[in-house]
């Protein structure tokens, strides 16, 4: 465990002192104070957070992959990833510390935007409801550890991080686009295509329902990526 | 103690280590030689555990790395080829994140630190980023890492590599300090290197260990010929000829070669005895004696150690072509 929150506590120092990570942390803000300012401070409407994450699945699109491309992919180019394969760690350790690191780091990134709920609370009136919001924030962070685990198991797969970038982001892509796709397939599978896509379990979240279903789905996700991401790690060690 | 019994490695249809078997005991530096892909790395990786073999069984410091992989890594200090570390880190920082690794407590790690950086002397560049650093240093923070949690096995693939000759001098001084109380295992290109830093030699070539014993014992055992080196000084060409003649026609004699004159008259003779052949030394004092003919210089030649990691090494490419 300790070496686990060792190695989270080293990933979430790295973005910290790399120009990358703040890149990461300015191009979200600058993509959701652009929501922020063009839909949601919007005179004579009334004053939610809906609209903004409605759109949280495209705004953590460029964001989330950029976040994860480097965690394991940079290790396998750089070598370093001899250093923590010969430490006494397991693949469990090793890739929940990363999972954990990036999660921080996401984390970090969200919170200023707190400032938006803090405005319209101030200045608005009537004042948004807090549960919409509170629902809102979750699906923020479910949805961006659903994306980070799956950057995060493209970067167990190579070495290289541009790679593991451009997979995450046509994946999620993928999924943000399977409704429309749905639409094309064949009729049996309709319902499940349109079940794989975030899309509409985002919309209920920005609608203020917290949908236990929703909330699963989220979670199985990121639990099913990181434990593909576990046993490619194993398998690395193995082969 | 490092034991590695009949084991092998296949990468796709590469079969890189083919039933490598050897043990390093404690106090004991053991030097691993090998060409490039020989199986050299693929041996030193399975050693340190970050590779599991396909067959046989690696015991590190009494754990086998199948059955207890994290108690068999937290015995092992290991330095990999080129020191890859993270260059955004500060030196204090990277070793106080190893310690982490290891699950060392607060105090230890603090206490292991100052050690570990006091005898690499890092103690100047603590608060520096690595990226920043020479490569000297750099390769002393890798070391610095290596012997953070006091193991008792230390795996050290190119510890000199890159290094001033100063540098290379207080490695070789540490590891020898080092070896004391560890089990080392040290892998390296630059012979010179190891037959001064390793109380034996493992030479691999095609997967397979090629020669297990003492520098001195391996290069004996592989210089199938001895050679003699002899200068004596002639008044003409004929009578040089006569005496190479003579030489030539002695017994255990497989062949002699003069050379042009060196200086003023003297010439070098370069003489190669048959395999299990006698010494030849003092039939050549004879030789020239019985000719009146002044000799200055009569020695045997060392067997070298390059002799005979080329030949080894060529045997396993013969065998694994």
């Amino acid at each position: 465990m300790s070496a686990c929150l060792a190695l989270a506590r080293r990933e979430f120092g790295s973005y910290l002192r790399q120009p990358a990570g703040w890149i990461i942390i300015a191009l979200y803000l600058l993509l959701a104070g652009i929501v922020f300012c063009a839909g949601v401070l919007v005179p004579g409407r009334p004053a939610t957070l809906r609209e903004f994450f409605a759109l949280s699945g495209w705004l953590l699109l460029p964001v989330a992959p950029a976040i994860s491309m480097r965690l394991v992919a940079e290790e396998l180019r750089s070598g370093t990833i001899e250093q923590l394969l010969t430490a006494p760690l397991s693949a469990w350790a090793l890739v929940m510390g990363k999972y954990l690191g990036a999660m921080l780091f996401l984390g970090a990134m969200l919170l200023p935007t707190l400032v938006f709920p803090a405005v319209l609370w101030a200045h608005a009136s009537p004042a948004p409801a807090p549960g919409p919001v509170v629902a809102g924030y979750l699906c923020l962070v479910l949805l961006g550890a659903s994306y980070v685990a799956l950057g995060l198991l493209a970067s167990c797969c190579t070495s290289n991080a541009t790679l593991a970038f451009m997979t995450t982001l046509f994946v999620i892509l993928a999924l943000l686009f399977a409704p429309a796709a749905a639409e094309l397939a064949p009729e049996s599978l309709r319902p499940l295509i349109a079940r794989l896509s975030p899309a509409p379990r985002i919309l209920d979240f920005a609608r203020g329902i917290i949908d236990t279903a929703n909330v699963a789905f989220f979670a199985i996700v990121s639990c099913v990526l990181v434990v593909a991401s576990v046993a490619v790690m194993e398998v690395r060690r193995w082969r | 103690m490092i034991l590695l019994d009949d084991v092998h490695k296949t990468f796709g249809s590469v079969h890189a280590v083919r039933g490598v078997t050897f043990e390093v005991p404690p106090g004991q530096i053991v030097g691993l030689l090998g060409p490039n892909g020989a199986g050299k790395t693929t041996t030193i990786r399975m050693s340190v555990g970050y590779f599991m073999p396909d067959r046989g069984r690696v015991v590190i410091d009494g754990h086998d790395t199948r059955e207890s992989p994290e108690a068999a890594r937290s015995r092992i200090g290991y330095m990999p080829e080129a020191t890859p570390l993270y260059p955004e880190m500060r030196v204090a920082d990277y070793l106080d994140f190893r310690g982490r690794l290891f699950a060392m407590d607060r105090s230890s790690r603090r206490e292991a630190t100052a050690r570990v950086m006091d005898r690499c002397d890092l103690t100047q560049v603590a608060h520096r980023r690595i990226g920043v650093l020479s490569k000297g240093f750099r390769q002393r923070v890798g070391l610095a890492a290596a012997l953070l949690h006091d193991p008792p096995v230390l795996v050290l693939d190119e510890p000199t590599n890159g290094l001033d000759p100063a540098q290379i001098r207080e490695v070789r001084g540490l590891v020898k300090e080092l070896a004391a109380k560890r089990t080392m295992l040290i892998s390296s290109h630059i012979l010179s290197e190891v037959e001064r830093l390793c109380d034996r030699l493992i030479v691999v070539s095609g997967g397979r260990v090629r020669g297990d014993g003492t520098p001195e014992r391996l290069a004996a055992a592989a210089s199938q010929e001895r050679e003699y080196v002899l200068e004596a000084r002639f008044d003409t060409d004929e009578s040089a000829r006569g005496f190479e003649a003579a030489v030539a026609s002695l017994s255990g004699v497989a062949s002699c070669s003069s050379s042009e004159p060196l200086d003023g008259a003297w010439r070098r003779f370069r003489v190669s005895a048959r395999a299990d052949g006698a010494d030849l030394r003092e039939s050549l004092a004879a030789a020239a004696r019985a000719r009146d003919i002044p000799v200055r210089e009569l020695h045997a030649l060392t067997p070298s150690l390059e002799r005979a990691f080329h030949a080894l090494a060529d045997a396993g490419e013969e065998a694994n072509p």
